[in-house]
């Protein structure tokens, strides 16, 4: 049962993010039209999978880093929503689902088996991985928009002035969307490397050390720093400031690869 | 045939110039007034008059075509002392239709795909209406065309893409900063292809400053467009300061240098600036482009952008022909059920007339006839009625929907010497959809 709701939220997904492909790149607008009622139909799926998994194995959203990844995917999905719905960009689930559909098959790897041990819980875990789910939830939307960014404007340089170029929102709505969302997402991660390194010190007083993955966590931090400050101080925006924010979620993101790696090596 | 024929008679775009067209043109408060002329004249039934900057054209229904367009000749002829015989075009019957279709559905435009032609015909034919020009021919043929252009428009992609270049400028600014209202606007250079931008810019509420070498000519400009003009010497500050730069004047250098650009850019911070060239010679050193935050356009980028899409729309257009063509066989078989119905009536009463005139004489001879046997020997007729026309019945509504219905019903009316006014006795109309059903035809109008 909770086997049969994750693969069929998966082929949802996969499903709305072919539809969503197809409207970006063809200009279906059928194909717009049904991504966004698949995905709705996917969250759906999405939550009588949580459901199921919580009353058949009692597994949490923060129990291990397949669930994180799970929960993740789903709130990235359920904040494109409410943005879709207030500023109709259909156009941006291609971005955005690829995104969701990846966070959601890494969750499907080696699924319930890597649980937290009971020795190293600390009531910073779920706090600790709330604002980081929070937080990779708006760098992955920051990362679609400043995809679709570096994109629009490599369309319009060239005067590749055809469909896609039409579909796409306009670049100072990308880059405005892109800055709001690293502004929220970067606070989070803030709070997220704090009280991961308070609980890090916490298990492991005696030889604190740090691995490549909180390196990277480090890595992230401080190019989202780096494109606020430049953003600020020296007026960076547009392609540069784009680019910035999709290394700074690269870096994210390899933070997550480097748990489910770990979570791997742990079974 | 009883029911007229339709016809347009006019010039456009495709056949005279400009100062013909002109001289030509229908006010549009005094188009009512010109259709109640040409309806006293008793030659036409029906008419409206379609004059917009690109055509003026006279559509009409008659019942003799032949005299009908001798006098829609002579109306437009009387405009104007110039001979404009030779650029006048006749459309009749199913190419007038045709021709409808088309002018509605922005086929026949200059512009293909541009939509205020179908809001012109609405309106014209809104004055017809009220003048009282309008009624079942061209009544339906109007609605059709309107549906049609409806249905082109929806249904293929012959309205996609802007084909000015002034709008091209626009839109793609759009696509650099979204909405544009309160953004700031340079001209660079006063002449008409500035002005016609700014006052495009203008309507998206766009703030409008001018510079240029003469003062006088860019208060001119400012003050025509509701802008503010800049001494020259502030084009540094203000090329600074602006989200969207047009540039369009006769230097025969470069006005905006890679060099200016490059302090200019510094100072804006990474601000983008849209820059379009519109001048020839260019105004902007190409190297401008490759900076970072600013986007480069010229004359021969928008114009090919427009080109783009003019050609889209021409391959579209090939699908919405194909519609008309559709939609012209539904009204010709609707009009050929127009002919076919009072024919119907008038041979169901030929025939009905002739038994009845027979039985009449026998009666007299069978005096024990009862009032049950008259009511038998009533729908005996009846019967024999629809046993001897069942045949011509069916052969007459088969051959109304193709296009050689009208020789058909012609051909039935001459045989039987069916009166010309198709006027029946009302008790027989009645009877007539029963006969066209027993016929096995489908009845009434198309789509």
């Amino acid at each position: 049962m909770v086997t049969a709701l994750f693969v069929a939220t998966g082929v949802l997904y996969a499903v709305s993010c072919s539809l969503y492909l197809a409207f970006l790149l063809r200009g279906h607008e059928g194909a717009g039209h049904w991504a966004n009622r698949v995905l709705g139909a996917s969250v759906v799926s999405h939550l009588a999978f949580l459901g199921a998994d919580y009353a058949v194995h009692g597994n949490v959203p923060y129990g291990d880093i397949h669930q994180t990844l799970s929960i993740a995917s789903l709130l990235i999905v359920l904040a494109y929503l409410a943005a879709m719905l207030k500023y109709r960009i259909t156009v941006l689930g291609g971005f955005i689902t690829p995104v969701t559909l990846l966070f959601f098959m890494g969750a499907g790897l080696g699924r319930s088996v890597a649980h937290v041990p009971h020795d190293v819980r600390s009531a910073l875990l779920p706090l600790h991985i709330g604002v980081n789910v929070l937080g990779i939830v708006a760098f992955a939307l920051a990362f679609a928009a400043a995809l679709a960014y570096v994109i629009q404007e490599r369309l319009l340089r060239r005067k590749q002035l055809g469909g896609v170029f039409q579909r796409l929102p306009a670049l100072d709505v990308l880059d405005s969307l892109g800055f709001r969302l690293v502004t929220i997402g970067f606070p989070l991660l803030t709070v997220g490397i704090i009280t991961g390194t308070l609980w890090a010190v916490r298990i492991d007083r005696d030889a604190p050390s740090v691995t490549a993955t909180e390196g990277f966590a480090l890595l992230a931090w401080l190019v989202f720093a780096g494109v606020l400050l430049l953003r600020v101080a020296a007026g960076w925006r547009g392609r540069r400031a784009a680019i910035g924010t999709m290394i700074g979620f690269a870096c994210a993101a390899a933070v997550l690869v480097g748990y489910v790696i770990q979570a791997g090596g742990t079974q | 045939m009883t029911v007229g024929e339709l016809l347009v008679i006019g010039l456009s775009h495709h056949t005279a110039p400009l100062a013909v067209r002109e001289r030509l043109s229908v006010a549009t408060e005094r188009t009512g007034e010109e259709i109640q002329r040409l309806l006293a004249t008793g030659a036409l039934t029906e008419s409206v008059v379609l004059s917009t900057c690109n055509r003026v054209e006279a559509y009409a229904a008659a019942r003799d075509p032949v005299a009908a367009a001798k006098l829609l000749r002579d109306y437009l002829q009387q405009r104007t002392d110039d001979d404009v015989a030779g650029y006048l075009y006749e459309r009749l019957g199913t190419e007038a239709v045709r021709h409808t279709f088309r002018v509605a559905s922005s086929l026949d435009s200059m512009v293909v795909g541009e939509p205020q032609i179908l809001g012109q015909m609405k309106c014209a034919f809104a004055m017809s209406e009220a003048a009282g020009g309008v009624g079942m021919l061209l009544g339906r043929c109007f609605h059709r065309a309107f549906a049609v252009a409806k249905r082109v428009r929806t249904e293929t992609g012959i309205a996609s893409g802007t084909v000015s270049v002034s709008s091209i400028a626009i839109e793609l600014a759009c696509k650099i900063f979204g909405n544009l209202r309160g953004r700031r606007a340079l001209l660079v250079g006063a002449g008409k292809m500035s002005e016609a931008a700014a006052r495009t810019l203008a309507k998206q509420g766009v703030r409008l400053f001018v510079v240029n070498r003469s003062p006088e000519r860019a208060e001119e400009l400012a003050r025509a467009c509701g802008g503010e003009a800049r001494g020259y010497e502030q084009l540094a500050s203000e090329l600074v300061a602006s989200d969207v730069v047009i540039t369009s004047t006769a230097s025969p250098r470069f006005v905006i240098t890679a060099d200016l650009m490059h302090d200019v850019t510094r100072a804006r911070r990474h601000r983008p600036l849209f820059l379009i060239d519109i001048a020839v010679p260019r105004d902007v050193d190409p190297r401008v482009g490759d900076l970072g935050s600013v986007f480069l356009y010229d004359l021969d980028d928008l114009q090919q952008v427009a080109n783009e899409n003019l050609a889209t729309r021409r391959r579209e257009a090939h699908a919405a022909e194909q519609i008309v063509a559709a939609e012209i066989e539904q009204f010709e078989r609707w009009r050929g059920s127009l002919g076919l119905t009072p024919t119907v009536v008038a041979l169901r009463e030929r025939v009905r007339d002739a038994l009845r005139g027979e039985l009449e004489r026998t009666l007299p001879r069978l005096n024990s006839l009862g009032e049950a046997e008259l009511k038998s020997l009533e729908k005996m007729i009846d019967a024999m009625v629809n046993k001897v026309l069942h045949q011509p019945l069916t052969e007459l509504k088969r051959g109304s929907e193709t296009p050689e219905g009208a020789m058909l019903i012609d051909a039935a009316r001459r045989l039987f010497a069916l009166p010309d006014d198709g006027e029946t006795k009302p008790a027989a109309d009645r009877d007539v959809v029963r006969s066209l059903a027993a016929a096995g035809g489908r009845g009434g109008e198309g789509r």
